[in-house]
């Protein structure tokens, strides 16, 4: 469930940052190539995760997300746990 | 919108002028005042208060969570409180010198972090800092303080720069010597001494301030950003 909703909000904001979601694999790097994120970017993003799911990994996890995957592993974990 | 240290002096004439212009004002203080208990009253629906000592980062978070969670959004952030210690550097007690480290800077950075985040996520929002004169010229006997008055200019700029494509504007005000408690050690020769040099013949009153965050935080002022503005009845000029 939570991990749904994070794949939404990744899509809500990838809309709003004008990048494309056409490509989106859980192995999409977020910076660099792939959606290239620029620090506030990523910051905007780690909000709207917030917003939505009460925590973020850009704030909370041990290591900062490197790929789409990453964001949804961390929903995944804190829902189990 | 948030006003820090709004209960009195300076910041109750800011908490004043947005009241007055209709805006929902939450404000923090370590104290409360009649001042507060009268606008509990008044404008129960658009005012908010809570006791907060800004250098604690709980007692923070747990003020910006209680102000979302009344009116959702945070469109304007006033960053008014501040502590000073007069006395030379030489002489200071260091405890001093962390509280007032500790409230004007890391208080002022903690909660001007937390809501920029909330301004993020709206893709707007006007922040003020409210600095001072003496961040600009300096004064004896208040080194500590105007170090972290120069500093919040600082952060003005950085923040303006960091923030400005997202819609969000940064200034600072740095009022001149107010009529106020935050002329804080100042006998009554060194304040007629200051209203002597300056030229609008006076010393300021919290409503010169209060006027200026109004037009700085105004919805229309999306391109004044990064800037200083110094209302000191001329003092500096």
């Amino acid at each position: 469930m939570a991990v749904e909703k994070a794949r939404a909000v990744i899509a809500e904001f990838l809309a709003r940052a004008g990048k494309s979601s056409d490509d989106l694999s859980d192995e999409t790097p977020l910076f660099g190539e792939g959606l290239a994120l620029d620090s506030l970017e990523a910051a905007e993003l780690s909000v709207m995760l917030e917003d939505v799911l009460g925590t973020d990994p850009f704030s909370s996890a041990e290591q900062l997300p490197q790929t789409v995957g990453d964001i949804l592993a961390f929903y995944e974990v804190s829902s189990s746990a | 919108m948030i006003v820090t240290g709004g209960s009195r002096g300076l910041g109750a004439g800011i908490v004043e002028g947005h009241l007055d212009a209709g805006d929902r004002v939450a404000t923090c203080a370590r104290s409360r005042t009649p001042e507060v208990d009268r606008w509990e009253k008044e404008y129960a629906d658009r005012f908010l208060f809570q006791e907060v000592d800004l250098s604690n980062r709980d007692q923070t978070t747990a003020f910006v969570n209680a102000v979302v969670e009344r009116w959702e959004t945070i469109e304007v952030l006033v960053n008014n409180a501040g502590v000073a210690r007069d006395g030379i550097l030489a002489m200071a007690d260091d405890d001093d010198i962390d509280l007032v480290i500790d409230l004007n800077l890391k208080g002022t950075l903690h909660i001007t972090k937390l809501v920029t985040r909330r301004m993020l996520a709206r893709r707007r929002g006007h922040i003020v800092n409210i600095s001072s004169i003496v961040g600009l010229s300096g004064y004896r006997g208040l080194s500590v303080y105007s170090a972290t008055k120069a500093a919040l200019d600082g952060l003005t700029r950085s923040m303006a720069r960091e923030l400005g494509s997202r819609g969000i504007v940064v200034n600072s005000i740095a009022p001149g010597y107010l009529r106020t408690e935050m002329s804080h050690g100042l006998d009554e020769a060194q304040l007629d001494q200051i209203v002597r040099r300056t030229p609008a013949g006076r010393l300021g009153e919290p409503a010169d301030i209060a006027r200026i965050v109004l037009f700085l935080t105004d919805p229309a002022n999306d391109y004044i950003t990064g800037q200083v503005i110094v209302a000191d009845g001329g003092l500096t000029a």
